[in-house]
């Protein structure tokens, strides 16, 4: 699917896509001659049809990990890790984070069931609050966090910025959650 | 105005990259694989898994390196039938580590990573409409099974297809390197008249590559008197633009061995079935010597 802007006749780029909302993605694109901004909204079936296609609105940053479809959609999903240990992550680590939020840097853990069914469906960047911006440093620590909790942590870290007043977050922020969080 | 067709790229998200690069991951780890079969009818019913798993089972213990694939995503027997289903499988650096059966074939099923008994369900937000979507999330499944399930080095694995005549066209879509067809049918007329179709859209998308014909349930032997009894009154397979593999007789002992999961052992008897599988074997083999190119290499 392409966007076209009739005006200029120039196609429209992706600027964000935001999302999902009740199983609805809004996806905004711009014409980079006039900066006219034009969304797509899509119902749950369209939004469904492309997390089946096992691609990504806005791109990837990352190579698939295997399975990720079935891993993301079956219900009842259960497969056993590799049997070599894992490292434990530093603390405060966003890998340690993760863990104590329920989810693991890699893989599902043995036995849970999917995750968001749309959670892999966004390239994973940063869909910040219009009022809040996010310094590179703290949107690279988010990334590395598991795609499936991704919109729960940042949603915290969104909350506790706003109750400080904060519209700029940062890596100093990310750490103050974590003290507010008893992580 | 510009149309479709005069832009080309798509604003960002880069669909089409995102595919061909899973296509080329596709092609990278079937790379190890001599020939790719897929084990098609058309018709449910006429005993398609069964018969994968005792081409495969059949050709390991000749010393062949074999693996099954099952793509029937919401009817999976085949890890009922090889006996694996309580072996989970294991994610390694290559893909998900496929269990093996007790002849050593390699085997990846949606079945796999369900607990016992459960049916695939897709989770959405809404299971309305969900005709929409459903068809796309199997077919994406089966390359997923394809693609990210570390096979290693294996002479052939076979596709077991569920039934429907669209489903080798599907699977000629997913990776178009399939090296031969193996068609079950059983005699009924009935069955017939869906195979046929099969085998016409086969042979669309497999243009020259063989598709071979498997006659199963074709008769009865008497553990008594060892009289033969036919068990439909048709004059056999009528399938043109097939090569018969041969047949393979009813066998009640055979289908309860293998419903219990002892491929392996069904076919050490070396009963009438055991002996009807050994002969496909020997002929499919024939068949996949005389393919020019192999699946992926």
């Amino acid at each position: 699917m392409k966007f076209l802007c009739v005006e200029c006749d120039q196609p429209m780029a992706l600027r964000e896509t935001l999302g999902p909302d009740n199983g609805s993605l809004s996806v905004i694109f711009e014409c980079p001659s006039c900066g006219k901004e034009t969304a797509m909204l899509t119902n749950h079936m369209e939004t469904q049809m492309i997390h089946s296609l096992g691609v990504k609105v806005g791109g990837r940053n990352e190579p698939a990990a295997p399975m990720e479809t079935i891993r993301d959609n079956l219900d009842g999903f259960e497969v056993v890790e590799s049997a070599e240990p894992a490292e434990e992550p530093a603390p405060h680590s966003p890998e340690w984070y993760a863990q104590k939020m329920g989810g693991s840097p890699s893989a599902q853990p043995v036995g849970e069931g999917p995750g968001c069914p749309f959670s892999g469906m966004i390239a994973p960047q940063i869909e910040a609050a219009s009022e809040l911006t996010w310094t590179a440093e703290a949107q690279a620590r988010m990334e590395r966090i598991p795609s499936f909790i991704r919109p729960m942590v940042q949603k915290g870290i969104e909350d506790v910025a706003r109750a400080e007043g904060t519209t700029h977050i940062d890596e100093s922020v990310l750490e103050r959650v974590r003290g507010q969080m008893g992580m | 105005m510009k149309s479709y067709h005069d832009i080309t790229h798509d604003g960002g998200s880069d669909v089409a990259g995102q595919v061909s690069d899973r296509d080329r991951k596709l092609a990278e780890n079937l790379a190890g694989v001599r020939h790719l079969v897929a084990v098609m009818s058309g018709k449910g019913g006429v005993g398609k898994s069964a018969m994968t798993v005792n081409l495969a089972t059949e050709m390991a213990m000749r010393g062949l390196r074999t693996g099954i694939v099952d793509a029937d995503i919401n009817g999976a027997s085949v890890v009922r039938m090889t006996g694996v289903r309580r072996t989970l499988p294991v994610s390694g650096e290559l893909g998900v580590r496929p269990p093996l059966s007790d002849a050593g074939v390699r085997v990846m099923s949606i079945d796999l990573f369900l607990p016992d008994g459960m049916p695939v369900k897709w989770a959405a937000p809404s299971q309305e409409h969900a005709y929409t979507w459903r068809g796309m999330a199997e077919v994406n499944a089966v390359r997923e099974m394809l693609a990210d399930t570390d096979w290693g080095e294996l002479d052939v694995l076979f596709v077991d297809l569920p039934p429907g005549t669209d489903k080798l066209p599907n699977l000629h879509d997913i990776i178009a390197r399939v090296s031969a067809a193996v068609v079950v049918s059983i005699p009924s007329p009935a069955s017939q008249y869906v195979v046929r179709k099969s085998v016409k859209l086969a042979r669309e998308a497999l243009a020259d590559r063989p598709i071979g014909l498997v006659e199963n349930m074709a008769s009865f032997e008497c553990s008594e008197c060892g009289h033969v009894h036919a068990l439909y009154t048709s004059d056999g397979l009528d399938m043109p633009g097939t090569v018969s593999l041969g047949e393979v007789p009813f066998d009640p002992d055979f289908g309860a061995l293998l419903d219990a999961g002892h491929a392996h052992r069904a076919l050490s008897d070396r009963g009438p079935a055991a002996r009807g599988v050994s002969s496909v074997v020997d002929h499919l083999l024939t068949l996949l010597e005389s393919v020019d190119q192999p699946v992926v290499r």
